[in-house]
């Protein structure tokens, strides 16, 4: 292994920075608690400038962009099972990616008070947690990418279990196993996988590209396509495999669910785009009709538990159930237009939803309480909190010139073309949205002040402000200028759909069969 | 015996010395008791050096014994084993008041016996390397001699263990009654020349499964191991709960090997993949209910042999790779954990109960790491060896058809995640229910804990050379 091109890899550099710079934490004393805090800041800064400057310099018209300095070539891991250490990234992941690095900096201002314990061991958590999202979105290799993705368990366990609520231990175990089992399942799918390719050509190989050459019957493809679907489902998380997710969102600290619902979960999202489609085109065909009708369940499903909820927490975790099938929609109508709303709309939520966790939690940081009995005419004592909660409401009911909008309309819009109906049955999801998100927004900001202890609430602090007003000006600004940000995913999108269609058409064989490999195949083999 | 002979004995010619040498010397110069530790880790190194640099490959004693690159292997997990129970062990034998060179003796005795056992082709040979092995494992599991539980548990295992011994010479019997000879390519031969073994032979070969299944804890000869491994020292059921099991697979591998040399090898695969689910399955389950943490570590070995058994399903040589690979994998992690257990737990009379670890992982932030990442091992994530192992072990089996029972092992080890965690979250998310009280933490037993925790890590995150050597010395020749 060359350390040179390994270490002045940019992509290497991004994945790896945070998790080593867990490192330094052990020389800060535990009590300086505040200069933790101030490290935290600027390493979670410095991670976005890596960001930034890398999706800068990137080449968008290009399909996949190879680790840069690192030559492009794989380096070897396990060489003997074909194993290699491979990040790259594309337009479907950098988005995602960036997403992920940015909402750091608010996760870390937005804890700066409600987490009170064992800061160290909390940013150590936050690191090593971007770590695995960051190496999991970029992993070109699968058994690197299911490395990545159990590594981002213990950090999330740890962020629920340690500094989470009162049943936080219940919830933290319950995410981890539900997560957990997918997976597991979903390794032996990669070891079939594997040896599959090696029964096909001899060699071992677990290089994502190589697998899209793979041509399996369908049964096969069922069951695989079954194992895969499963550990994403469970992650997006999809109804009716969602149970884990209000007790994770309810019980975990501020920080982690901003995480949780901002990048975590699209991570189950992506897996669908990047692998359960492209890898078993026929078999994600043959369930298409499954995959709609689950979506739209969980479309409305959580939009109406969300409706009932007397939690603002729950309320905005079951809306996470509801956006997330918007998504799930988009990716299974397999049209470019659907494609490209779907992955809007995982930064979009992200934003939004990370937003309104944010703002939950520092309302519990003042009142420590988060029901909407303990609240009401808000927005007279705190019109700063009233401003950015209504902001986010409105971006996430999906208000035009808010970002929500670009990416509901381009879904709707793209799965009426490929799908029909389901489109329409899933307009009635927006409107569920604004339901319930007015309701939050009635209960909590306007109506009498009338409780004694909400007269003398503070309004929001320049730091809060800090963490939020990032966010909210991204929303703006994709709402009004999308294309900026939807036009460097095109050519990945366009090229992925395109091969997973001529596929999905084609008849699958009888025996696996190696593909020659199609024009996309080649590109990101190269 | 000639020269050459006797060369082909040096690493046990010098685990059986360097014991000797210590106990001679802690009967005269008592007061020299504090170099017993270093003294026999210099003697499991100086053996592994002998094992490694001096051991001409090949058979000797006229084919009694043989030497390769997989006996090597093998060999050097046990002193790899040996090495770490002995570093552990100091600290808790001068806490307990009972440091005596009698202990560093029998420990590098019952590695002498267990390099026997390794490298031993004929049954007769494997039957005294057994006994040399089991007579001492037997002293030192009650070795604690003012508890009674140790006691306890120590005279069930010698029970139950001199069953084991009459079953393995009454197996042996048989065999050599009928295909007169004990020398394992012998039998083999006899096996094939006959088509399959006779019903008598496939006795003896059953006597002799279940005697080394006991020796591996496999469901269902367990049952010694909870008891044994509660009442023994902690340090030393670090070494119990891995060594043993480590050259009984390789034993068990040849048996077995030689069972099917008559080309039916399905039974043979059912038996053992029944004996891998029944270890898996109940082993998790059972260890999912103890709230004694050295309990609960038992039953997770008996679950993580059902996993080793998955690999053997299959009596072919590259199935011997995955073996090598998780019992090394199995020996750190155990080993890591037995230390931190032997280190936090100053009453070993009495229960160690897991919530006793409260909080702790605050309080030691070095061993709650080391155990921490322990736990995360034998849970089986990445990027830890743990996971290497189970990728190795379920790879195989997905490659020889049986993805049926890869899944059963995937399930069972999702069982397992919920007792490992627990010992993670009540490290780190409980308040602190007692306040640290007569524990002696060494220099020593530290050591052994971030050795073992920080193997655990590296030969994770860069398995590519274990993977060529363990491939390397298993393929056949």
């Amino acid at each position: 292994m060359n350390a040179e091109l390994l270490f002045g890899s940019t992509l290497t550099r991004l994945v790896f920075f945070p998790a080593a710079a867990c490192l330094p934490l052990l020389f800060i004393p535990r009590q300086s608690q505040k200069a933790v805090k101030w490290y935290t800041l600027v390493v979670s800064l410095v991670e976005l400038a890596f960001a930034i400057d890398l999706a800068a310099r990137a080449d968008w018209g290009a399909r996949v962009l190879r680790d840069l300095a690192a030559g492009g070539e794989p380096i070897a891991w396990v060489p003997r099972f074909g194993i290699a250490y491979d990040l790259r990234m594309d337009g479907i992941s950098t988005p995602l990616a960036l997403l992920g690095v940015g909402l750091l900096p608010a996760v870390v201002l937005g804890s700066w008070r409600g987490i009170e314990r064992h800061w160290r061991l909390f940013a150590a958590a936050l690191f090593l947690l971007t770590t695995g999202v960051l190496g999991t979105l970029f992993a070109w290799d699968m058994f690197l990418f299911y490395v990545f993705w159990e590594v981002m368990l213990v950090p999330m366990y740890l962020l629920i279990g340690i500094w989470g609520g009162e049943r936080r231990i219940y919830a933290a175990v319950k995410f981890f196993l539900f997560t957990m089992a997918g997976s597991l399942l979903m390794l032996v799918a990669i070891l079939w996988m594997a040896w599959t390719y090696h029964g096909l050509t001899g060699t071992w190989s677990f290089a994502y590209a190589d697998w899209l050459r793979l041509d399996l019957p369908l049964p096969a493809q069922l069951w695989l396509f079954g194992a895969f679907a499963l550990a994403f489902a469970i992650k997006a998380p999809m109804f009716p495999l969602h149970t884990w997710l209000p007790d994770a969102h309810v019980e975990a600290p501020t920080g982690g669910s901003v995480l949780l619902a901002g990048i975590l979960l699209k991570l189950g999202t992506y897996g669908f785009l990047r692998f359960a489609l492209p890898l078993f085109p026929a078999a994600s065909r043959e369930l298409q009709p499954l995959i709609v009708g689950l979506a739209l369940v969980g479309i409305l499903y959580g939009a109406l538990v969300a409706w009932v909820q007397v939690d603002m927490k729950k309320l905005v975790a079951y809306s996470s159930i509801a956006h997330l099938g918007f998504v799930m929609l988009g990716l299974a109508a397999a049209d470019l237009l659907a494609w490209q709303g779907a992955l809007l709309q995982m930064v979009n939520h992200g934003l939004s939803t990370g937003a309104l966790f944010l703002l939950v939690g520092m309302l519990y940081d003042r009142r420590h309480t988060k029901q909407f009995a303990d609240f009401g005419g808000l927005a007279k004592v705190m019109p700063l909190f009233a401003f950015f909660l209504v902001f986010s409401a409105l971006a996430s009911v999906g208000l035009p010139a808010l970002n929500g909008f670009v990416g509901e309309f381009l879904i709707l819009a793209g799965t009426y073309r490929a799908l029909g109906w389901p489109a329409v049955a899933a307009a009635f999801g927006v409107v569920l949205a604004a339901v319930y998100l007015f309701k939050m927004l009635d209960r909590t900001l306007w109506g009498p002040l009338e409780r004694e202890e909400n007269r003398g609430l503070p309004d929001l602090t320049p730091r809060e402000v800090a963490a939020l007003l990032p966010l909210c000006a991204l929303m703006l600004w994709i709402g009004v200028a999308p294309r900026f940000f939807i036009d460097p995913s095109k050519p990945a999108l366009e090229e992925t759909l395109a091969a997973y269609r001529a596929r999905a058409a084609a008849p699958a064989p009888d025996e696996p069969a190696l593909r020659e490999p199609v024009q996309a195949v080649q590109e990101a083999a190269r | 015996m000639t020269a050459q002979q006797w060369s082909a004995l040096v690493p046990e010619l010098v685990l059986c010395a360097g014991g000797i040498v210590i106990l001679l010397l802690d009967a005269f110069l008592p007061g020299l008791r504090r170099a017993w530790t270093p003294a026999a880790l210099a003697t499991t190194g100086a053996a592994g050096w002998a094992a490694w640099e001096r051991l001409p490959y090949g058979s000797s004693f006229d084919g009694l014994l043989e030497a390769s690159p997989i006996t090597l292997g093998f060999s050097l997990v046990v002193l790899v084993a040996t090495a770490l129970a002995l570093l552990a062990s100091d600290g808790y034998l001068r806490r307990e008041r009972i440091l005596a060179g009698e202990y560093h003796a029998l420990l590098l005795w019952c590695a002498a016996g267990l390099l026997l056992m390794l490298r031993a082709t004929e049954l007769l040979t494997l039957f005294l390397a057994l006994e040399t092995l089991s007579l001492c494992l037997y002293a030192l599991a009650a070795y604690h001699r003012r508890l009674e539980i140790g006691t306890e548990g120590a005279i069930k295992y010698f029970l139950m263990g001199a069953f084991v011994s009459a079953f393995v010479l009454f197996g042996l019997a048989l065999l050599y009654g009928e295909t007169g000879t004990t020398r394992l390519e012998g039998i083999a031969a006899a096996v094939q020349a006959a088509q399959g073994p006779s019903l008598v032979a496939s006795l003896g070969f059953l006597l002799l499964l279940a005697g080394f299944g006991f020796k591996m804890s496999v469901v269902p000869f367990h049952a010694w191991s909870p008891d044994t491994y509660q009442g023994a020292p902690s340090p030393f059921v670090g070494f119990l709960s891995v060594a043993p099991k480590v050259a009984s697979a390789l034993v068990l591998f040849r048996i077995l090997q030689a069972a099917v040399a008559g080309g039916d090898d399905a039974k043979w695969a059912e038996l053992v993949s029944l004996l891998a689910v029944l270890s898996m399955v109940a082993g998790n389950l059972l260890a999912l209910v103890q709230r004694d943490i050295k309990r609960m570590l038992a039953y997770s070995g008996i679950a993580h042999m059902g996993y080793l058994l998955l690999a053997l399903v299959t009596l072919d040589r590259p199935s011997l790779a995955p073996v090598l690979v998780y019992l090394l994998a199995y020996a750190l992690m155990n080993a890591g954990a037995f230390t931190v257990v032997a280190l936090l737990y100053a009453r070993p009379g009495e229960q160690h109960l897991i919530a006793e670890l409260s909080g702790w992982g605050y309080r030691f932030p070095l061993l709650g790491a080391c155990l921490t990442v322990s736990m995360l091992s034998l849970a089986g994530l990445p990027p830890t060896v743990g996971f290497l192992g189970k990728y190795l072990v379920f790879l195989n089996a997905v490659g020889d058809g049986f993805v049926g029972l890869a899944v059963v092992g995937v399930l069972a080890s999702l069982v397992g995640v919920v007792y490992y965690l627990r010992v993670v979250y009540v490290l780190y998310m409980k308040p602190e229910t007692r306040q640290p009280e007569g524990l002696l933490l060494d220099g020593w037993g530290r050591a052994a804990a971030v050795l073992a925790a920080l193997a655990t890590l590296v030969l994770g995150l860069w398995p590519s050379g274990l993977i060529e050597w363990t491939l390397q010395a298993t393929l056949p020749r």
